[in-house]
């Protein structure tokens, strides 16, 4: 009977699970639900950032390693980030993400974090610096690819028609190079024209009308443009197929997967999501082609493999072997079909045990009622012939 | 032999129990004249604002509000036995005529006298009627708005026009955003253009408008503004462009606006653009949310009846909801209280009601809703010639009415 009370609870845990995943909400910060966290860190951590997120596993950013916290030029050695004030579990990192504090668990107010070192946090609720706190600016980025003969693309942006300018002087300032080639700038969400220019200025597009919204503009030697709000170069690779064959003793894999370095994950929480059946006994999921790094777990995430890179845009096989051994194929490999097949035989003889179990405890209850229901039955027409 | 049926009895009563079909608390009603038993379909917290005023009835009348999701089809189903049919129904006003035919409603001035109804706007007491009878007590209404996402469209942007709107949606539909979406191919929103001409899909006598010149001024109109538009017109794909900053403005009903201020939008509300062509603005429908009175209950429990109904028309209930659940009140007295007035989608949903249409509420409405939608898919997104698709519609509507009869 606790078995069947196990599994009934079971049931429902997992019933309220689902129902709490389907509900759950997009998260956005509007501005007044802002909390600031500034940081002091070690001389030889460059560029600090901070990655935040909440209990429930939302990220407050997109990709690892979260947001650049800017110097404030009032306080020297401190720097700074907005953050939404639902995150409140952050890391500190710095020197792109290659150190970083342990998870810090905030109060939902204005934060001082000093760290000495990766394991030495101190925080304080107290004001650390001086002068005002910095105005909360809710920015959107600006990616741009130019011409090869435009050096050093700037930006230059401004609020039409009233004219309020975000740079102090024309060029505007340097856009960021990015690895991927494009380049970047963060501008303000009031914003609504742009210019592109490079070249110190001697060449630039046309005013550009604009959204407040993340933006792609790709620019021609002769300064005509395009624009997308979607990410073209997500667009043009599709999606891959990832196909796995994992221990048998770990129980419904799912599959981790993201982009490196930039840290952009295709799924929202670990362990990420389920893999599912193939033939051959392989199991596979269906990912953007853009992911170049994947996990495989198992068992509710508890093993997992190390971080297992990839080539982007192609179909892949994985046969892992274990924690730190897993291989990688760009063609389907010849695989023991043997253990395929045990391993698909078990999957099936573990449902079919579940199903099993499932129709028992339902049958009990059905066999328990009715005979209660009969009994009763009994007795009313017991009643009614001793009447 | 009786054995044998008290076995099945029994065994009934199990599968029943299993399930989930056993019902309690139904019996003690009907024998019971100072109980009413409301069915209705509302979410919680338009529930929970009725069942809190209906309780200072307590002792004299208890109310008992009954949830049911398939209230339409259930009230079909059993209107007509008082042993399993509600006292009174809370829904909107189109299905009144439905019921009314099926003869299982009594029209509230059988209770009320109408002279009493004075402070209820004209447009609610229209939809309650139905052949000249008053069915239902309107307690608050919805219509269509215009949404805008002040990111991207200031106050002052706010197209008054349509051809403002156009001239809006030319200049910001580009890189995959969308300057206005709608869902245009569904009739309940693309009757607002259709009304704003003075056209109609079905008049109060039953008979279908898809071919009139009014319709099709309107269809071509509309067209212009489809062109800019995703062809995509489900419910969904809409108000997710809308809500994810991919739409810059859109028009639909109330209840996206607390969705889309979770996603931390700054989300404007204004009057319905006024149509160049016509001088109407886009006049959308509007459904009336009230009560109305089962015959059986009007007729034997007529006292309990007529308190629930004087407790619903207390101002008190239609401020409670708009604060509740964002509802315009039917009663013009609301209008006069701060808690109402300084509710800016209440009064976007008032200003829009002054041009809206009540949703025809004749049982030959239910064949239109179908053939209008095949009609828009046929002039907005295939490309047909429109006066050879309004002329197919409105005969297969005309055959479709006549089959009813």
């Amino acid at each position: 009977m606790r078995k069947i009370v196990q599994k009934m609870s079971m049931l429902l845990s997992m019933i309220v699970m689902m129902m709490v995943v389907f509900q759950m909400p997009v998260k956005a910060a509007p501005a007044e639900d802002m909390t600031i966290i500034y940081t002091q860190v070690p001389q030889d951590w460059k560029e600090p950032c901070i990655w935040a997120w909440d209990e429930d596993g939302n990220n407050a950013f997109e990709a690892w390693p979260g947001e650049t916290m800017k110097a404030d030029s009032s306080n020297e050695g401190w720097y700074y980030a907005w953050v939404p004030s639902w995150a409140n579990h952050v890391i500190i990192n710095g020197n792109e993400g290659n150190i970083q504090t342990e998870e810090q668990i905030l109060e939902d107010k204005n934060t001082w974090i000093t760290v000495a070192s990766e394991k030495e946090v101190a925080i304080s609720y107290e004001q650390q610096t001086t002068g005002e706190i910095p105005e909360y600016v809710e920015t959107f980025t600006v990616h741009a690819k130019v011409a090869d003969s435009w050096k050093e693309p700037n930006l230059w942006a401004w609020s039409a028609p009233d004219g309020t300018n975000v740079y102090d002087a024309w060029p505007g300032e340097p856009m960021t190079e990015g690895e991927d080639g494009w380049y970047d700038m963060e501008v303000p969400t009031w914003v609504n024209s742009l210019i592109v220019n490079a070249n110190n200025g001697e060449v630039q597009t046309e005013d550009l009308s604009v959204d407040a919204a993340e933006i792609w503009i790709t620019v021609e030697e002769n300064g005509s443009f395009d624009f997308t709000y979607d990410d073209p170069e997500q667009k043009e690779i599709g999606t891959i197929k990832v196909r796995v064959m994992a221990p048998t003793d770990w129980k419904e894999p799912n599959l981790w997967a993201w982009s490196a370095p930039d840290g952009t994950n295709v799924f929202s929480t670990w362990p990420g999501e389920p893999l599912e059946e193939d033939k051959n006994g392989w199991l596979k999921k269906e990912i953007p082609g853009w992911v170049n790094s994947l996990i495989v777990n198992g068992n509710d995430g508890s093993v997992q493999t190390s971080d297992i890179s990839i080539e982007t845009g192609k179909d892949v096989w994985l046969v892992v072997k274990g924690p730190e051994e897993a291989e990688v194929y760009y063609e389907e490999p010849q695989v023991e079909q043997q253990k395929a097949e045990t391993k698909v035989e078990n999957k099936k003889n573990d449902e079919t045990t579940e199903k099993k179990n499932d129709m028992t405890i339902v049958w009990i209850i059905v066999a328990v009622a009715a005979v209660a229901v009969v009994v009763t039955g009994i007795v009313i027409v017991k009643k009614k012939k001793e009447n | 032999m009786k054995k044998m049926l008290a076995v099945l009895l029994c065994v009934g009563m199990t599968v029943g129990l299993l399930s989930g079909c056993g019902k309690s608390g139904k019996q003690e009603k009907k024998d019971d004249v100072t109980t009413i038993t409301i069915w209705h379909d509302k979410e919680d917290a338009v529930a929970e604002a009725l069942q809190e005023e209906l309780e200072k009835l307590e002792p004299e009348v208890h109310v008992v509000l009954e949830k049911k999701s398939d209230l339409t089809e259930a009230l079909k189903v059993v209107g007509n036995d008082p042993k399993a049919a509600p006292d009174m129904y809370f829904f909107a006003h189109d299905k009144i005529g439905v019921y009314a035919e099926m003869g299982i409603l009594a029209p509230i001035t059988d209770i009320i006298p109408k002279e009493e109804l004075n402070d209820y706007m004209d447009m609610t007491l229209e939809a309650a009627t139905y052949k000249g009878d008053i069915y239902q007590l309107p307690i608050y209404y919805e219509t269509l708005l215009f949404m805008y996402n002040r990111l991207y469209m200031t106050d002052e942007e706010v197209p008054k026009t349509t051809e403002e709107l156009y001239a809006y949606m030319k200049e910001n539909t580009q890189g995959g955003h969308y300057g206005f979406v709608e869902q245009h191919s569904t009739p309940y929103y693309a009757a607002g253009w259709i009304y704003g001409f003075g056209g109609y899909l079905i008049n109060a006598d039953g008979e279908p408008g898809l071919d009139c010149d009014e319709t099709i001024q309107a269809l071509k109109y509309h067209k212009k503004f489809v062109d800019l538009m995703p062809g995509e017109t489900e419910y969904a794909t809409v108000n997710t462009l809308f809500n994810e900053g991919k739409a810059h403005a859109t028009i639909a009903g109330p209840w996206l606006i607390p969705t889309v201020k979770a996603s931390g939008m700054d989300v404007g509300v204004a009057a319905m653009p006024i149509i160049d062509e016509t001088g109407n603005p886009i006049s959308p429908y509007t459904g009336v949310q009230g009560i109305q009175v089962l015959k059986y209950a009007a007729e034997n429990k007529s006292e309990a009846v007529e308190k629930v109904l004087r407790q619903l028309m207390e101002p008190d209930i239609g401020v409670k909801l708009a604060q509740a659940s964002g509802c315009a009140p039917a009663n013009e007295k609301c209008y006069e209280m701060e808690e109402v007035t300084s509710d800016d989608v209440v009064m976007a949903m008032k200003e829009t009601a002054e041009n809206a249409v009540p949703m025809p509420n004749i049982p030959e409405m239910d064949v239109m809703w179908t053939v209008t939608g095949n009609l828009l898919t046929d002039v907005n997104m295939s490309g047909k010639d429109i006066n050879e698709s309004v002329k197919k519609a409105q005969k297969e509507a005309e055959q479709l009415i006549e089959n009813m009869k």
